[in-house]
């Protein structure tokens, strides 16, 4: 169980992580004003600065204001749901990355299927297979553009 | 320099063996054609015309996958490039930004890890000012920016690019001061220019012969050893041949170009840097891309082999030059 | 007149069977390439592309054009039923066209958005065959000061709208600046802020952003509260279509001033997309039912739908006049009018009227057959909801990362989107207000390049803000659109303790 009060620290802090990261980037290039107007990294210097101080003013708001963000921010029930969903998708991305998109799709959508639509096995497989080779086909072979392949279509001999 | 030496010997060896080499290599999948530059711009329109021009003709048996990486001026697709170490299937389209690129940016590739293949057309640069400006030619124009030095702005596409470069070598030849105004592409500045925004750019013929056309603007010289082809007129009285060279013009500066060039990632057998040399000679003799330097004005010029590394070589080193003067250089 | 005339023979142009049919097959592949997200109208128009080489340029222009306008009408389906703009133009329709759908009325959202757009399409062409001249001459005066000034209107209309906390307004918008300026810069040509990744080089697509934050930040807050679509029970009547159409009058000035906000933004460089964002914020400004915005008023789906349109015409000007591509799609096609051997400039008006005034009849009529074929289709789409959610869940996630990739070809981009689901989650749940992210990313690096390159031409005086009028006008304008909010804030403050006091 989260309460709304950790999330917003949490938050804040990592919004004033991205603003000091934009300041700290930008002074590589010279944050003055020269005579031919702000040097390139005038702007994202003082954008960072601004991200900076406005996450900080989120954290003294949500300090000062903590008694009523006692409430809960995320319920067991729902931490497990977002998880179940959060989860199979960040592997659809790493196995998209080792074995490219399409079989990423295709064991992607029979999992997620199988296991949370509790379709039976063969129509999940199936499903998702079939999902595979239509956006091969829209993609590829009618629209010509080329989706992160892997081995199996190397394999294959598909370009 | 020396890394460069050896690169372009290397390139030379290989593409001398290649040539006996030829008929052993031929594209075995789809080839990629990796495109430096954003859809509509003048690489992506260059890398087009090749394709319709091979497919047309069917000049090769596999089909060609055009993909645009023109990220950090290019240099996404020049790293991609670079990453595909080995891949005969990935042909990129640049100019003479490939080797150019590394000198003004931090990038993560050097130009010795692409193997040049063909430099196919040479894009000229002109002097343009408005038309109804008071200047009837080149030197009139540069006297009043030399009489108010630091006044006169002169627009061009990107900065430490091409067009900021020959401000710089105008700068020096002649000793007049610019205010030098990047915008997004060339087709902005010559927008700029006709909205009178601007005192004078740079640009391409292409990218200025509508404004042209329409008596908003007018050239003053052309940055070439000699005039441009094509006797048509233009405007009522003048044609792209009736523009002076600019050495003519009183612009001590013989001969600023653009290649356009293609290149493979290192590291490919010699054999198919010899097939897409032979195939983009082929391509170069079609009426089709004849009709393409026309209409673009380009100088139709097909190097290869030892032709295209002593004129990378020298263009390299001429660039450097003004890089080093400028201070643009970050290693 | 002389326009008027040069139209009638356009349409004598336009007006053949076998480009009629064209439309029609140019308007389905635009909608299919449309609600696909990354796969944009700017892939389509450059797929076809070659193939309209063999072509003639009125035929293969009005095969362009017509794919142009489904794309855009696609792109606004998938932002009304999945909250993934599929255009970026179509973002500020996610506001108010999903929750619409959401609370069963998906027919409604998307008939008032395609009636909208149609409509305000049209304002679009008809402004380019009334004032075609003067619209060139007009966009001619726009230089950097005045380009930073209509950016400037824009973020001036929008920002102060929102209930949200003003830090969180304020983290938002910067962020989105921040990511904005990643990659190359084009005033100085270095690279800023890609600490050394190669990724990084391109800079963080906007596009990317907007998949993450609205549509897999959306799908996690859907699986949380438990895998439900409220709108699946929503049947879906042909009837409720017509019923829609019925009650689009009654939006007349939401519609003519959208129009009018669209045609500014089209002929200015300010684009479709931060059109729709201006009209939207001002609809909401300036109507009676404030708090309905955001909730699912349908208000806030004609705005914006309508300024897209009519920018997106509109533009079409600038490109065919001046030789300037507004957007991605304008540029692909501007390299197809010089492969067919049309120079794009003041002259091809008077060149080649025959191809200029065939088009620009070709857009009405491709307008028309655009709005009449996608209302068809609203069953379909609309019955899309019905399926359920543990397939279309998961198959929308696909959609998004495949839409992700296609944006550049990217892998890396893959991670950005998860990253930015996570985000757009987080905001959503902590009442981080998402749109002053969007339009930053979309204006904030042009704004600041124009901002830039002013101060090279006025050798860093800001007084090139107000060294003419037009400029000036349009700063003046933008900073009591700025201040108004402001303003009426203080004013509240001020007043409410007194209130208060008299009451006790």
């Amino acid at each position: 169980m989260i309460s709304r009060y950790t999330a917003e620290v949490g938050t804040a802090t990592l919004t004033a992580g991205l603003g000091l990261a934009a300041v700290v980037g930008a002074l590589e290039f010279g944050i003055g004003w020269g005579d031919a107007g702000p040097e390139p990294g005038a702007f994202p210097f003082y954008i960072g600065l601004l991200v900076v101080a406005a996450s900080v003013g989120t954290l003294i708001q949500a300090t000062v204001g903590r008694r009523g963000l006692q409430s809960v921010f995320l319920h067991r029930e729902e931490a497990k749901r977002v998880a179940s969903f959060f989860l199979p998708m960040l592997a659809f991305v790493v196995v998209a990355r080792l074995l490219g998109l399409y079989v990423a799709t295709a064991l992607y959508l029979s999992f997620v299927m199988w296991v949370q639509g509790k379709y039976r096995f063969v129509i999940a497989v199936a499903s998702g297979i079939a999902a595979a080779v239509i956006f091969y086909f829209v993609l590829e072979v009618a629209f010509q553009v080329p989706l992160l392949k892997g081995p199996l279509e190397a394999a294959l001999g598909l370009y | 320099m020396l890394k460069k030496t050896s690169w372009l010997l290397a390139t030379a060896v290989a593409v001398t063996f290649g040539g006996v080499a030829q008929a052993d290599w031929k594209p075995a999948k789809p080839v990629e054609f990796v495109v430096t530059s954003a859809p509509g711009g003048g690489t992506d329109n260059f890398a087009r015309v090749v394709q319709s021009i091979i497919a047309k003709h069917k000049l090769m048996d596999q089909s060609i996958v055009v993909t645009n990486k023109g990220g950090g001026s290019g240099a996404e697709g020049f790293i991609y490039t670079k990453i595909a170490t080995g891949d005969s299937h990935k042909l990129t389209f640049g100019t003479n930004n490939a080797y150019l690129l590394p000198y003004v940016a931090k990038l993560a590739y050097k130009p010795d890890e692409l193997t040049p293949v063909a430099a196919m057309a040479l894009d000229e640069f002109l002097l343009w000012v408005k038309a109804d400006a008071p200047y009837k030619d080149a030197k009139s124009y540069i006297e009043a920016v030399k009489a108010k030095p630091d006044t006169f702005k002169m627009g061009g596409s990107q900065s430490k690019d091409t067009d900021q470069t020959l401000t710089s070598l105008i700068q020096d030849a002649t000793g007049a001061k610019f205010i030098y105004v990047p915008f997004q592409g060339g087709g902005a500045a010559g927008v700029q220019l006709a909205g009178g925004h601007i005192d004078s750019n740079t640009n391409n013929p292409n990218e200025n012969a509508g404004q042209w056309k329409a008596g908003a603007i007018t050239p003053l010289c052309v940055f070439s050893p000699t005039r441009l082809q094509g006797g048509v007129k233009v405007t009522a009285t003048m044609g792209w041949s009736d523009i002076p060279t600019c050495k003519e013009a009183g612009i001590p500066i013989d001969q600023f170009q653009m290649p356009r060039t293609v290149w493979l990632p290192g590291g490919v057998p010699a054999e198919s840097v010899a097939f897409y040399a032979d195939l983009l000679k082929k391509v170069s003799e079609t009426p089709e891309w004849k009709e393409y330097i026309d209409r673009t004005s380009q100088t139709n010029r097909f190097l290869a082999g030892q032709d295209l590394k002593t004129f990378i070589a020298s263009d390299d080193a001429k660039n450097r030059k003004v890089f080093e003067q400028e201070g643009w250089l970050v290693r | 007149m002389e326009n008027f005339a040069s139209l009638l023979h356009g349409f004598g142009v336009a007006l053949t069977t076998y480009h009629v049919m064209l439309m029609m097959v140019g308007v389905l592949l635009g909608i299919l390439v449309g609600v696909l997200p990354g796969l944009g109208a700017p892939n389509g128009v450059s797929l076809l592309l070659p193939l309209t080489f063999t072509m003639d340029p009125v035929a293969a222009i009005i095969l362009l054009t017509s794919m142009y306008w489904g794309a855009l009408f696609g792109g606004s389906t998938t932002s009304i039923l999945f909250n993934i703009p599929g255009e970026p133009s179509s973002v500020a329709t996610t506001f108010d066209g999903y929750p619409m759908a959401r609370q069963g009325h998906a027919t409604q959202a998307l008939t008032l958005a395609f009636l909208s757009a149609g409509f305000g399409a049209l304002v679009g062409v008809i402004l380019i065959t009334v004032l075609s001249t003067w619209v060139a001459k007009f966009a001619l005066r726009f230089s950097s000061p005045e380009y930073f000034a209509v950016y400037f209107l824009a973020f001036a209309s929008f920002i102060g709208l929102g209930a949200a906390s003003p830090f969180k307004t304020v983290v938002s918008m910067g962020l989105g600046f921040a990511f904005a300026a990643v990659g190359m810069d084009t005033v100085s040509g270095g690279l800023r802020l890609t600490y050394g990744f190669n990724e990084l080089l391109s800079g963080i697509s906007f596009l990317i952003a907007v998949i993450g934050l609205f549509g897999i930040g959306e799908l996690m807050l859907t699986m949380e509260e438990g895998l439900r679509f409220d709108g699946i029970r929503a049947r879906v009547k042909v009837r409720d279509v017509f019923k829609t159409i019925a009650t689009l009058p009654r939006y007349w000035v939401t519609l003519l001033r959208s129009a009018a906000i669209g045609c500014w933004m089209g002929i200015t460089p300010g684009g479709p997309t931060a059109a729709s964002f201006m009209s939207y914020g001002l609809a909401k400004r300036l109507s009676r039912r404030k708090d309905g915005f955001g909730q699912g008023e349908p208000e806030g789906v004609v705005a914006p739908e309508t300024a897209d349109h009519a920018a997106g015409s509109s533009a079409i000007l600038p490109m065919l006049a001046l030789g300037v591509p507004g957007s991605a799609t304008a540029a692909v096609m501007m390299g197809g009018l010089m492969i067919w051997g049309l120079n794009p400039g003041p002259m091809l008006f008077v060149e080649r009227p025959d191809f200029v005034w065939g088009l620009i009849a070709s857009m009405y009529l491709g307008n028309i057959v655009a709005v009449l074929m996608v209302l068809a289709t609203i069953p379909l789409f609309a019955s899309i909801l019905r399926i359920p959610f543990a397939i279309i869940g998961p198959v929308i996630v696909v959609v998004c990362f495949i839409g992700a990739y296609t944006v550049a070809g990217r892998p890396f981009d893959l991670w950005l989107a998860l990253a930015f689901g996570v985000v757009g989650y987080l905001f959503k749940k902590l009442d981080y207000p998402i749109a002053p992210l969007v339009l930053a990313m979309v204006l904030g690096d042009k704004a600041e390049d124009a901002f830039r390159q002013s101060m090279i031409m006025s050798r860093g005086s800001l007084s090139i803000f107000w060294s003419n009028g037009l400029v000036a006008t349009l700063m003046l304008i933008g900073i009591a659109l700025a201040l108004g909010p402001l303003l009426s804030i203080v004013l509240s403050r001020l007043v409410k303790p007194k209130a208060s006091s008299a009451v006790a």
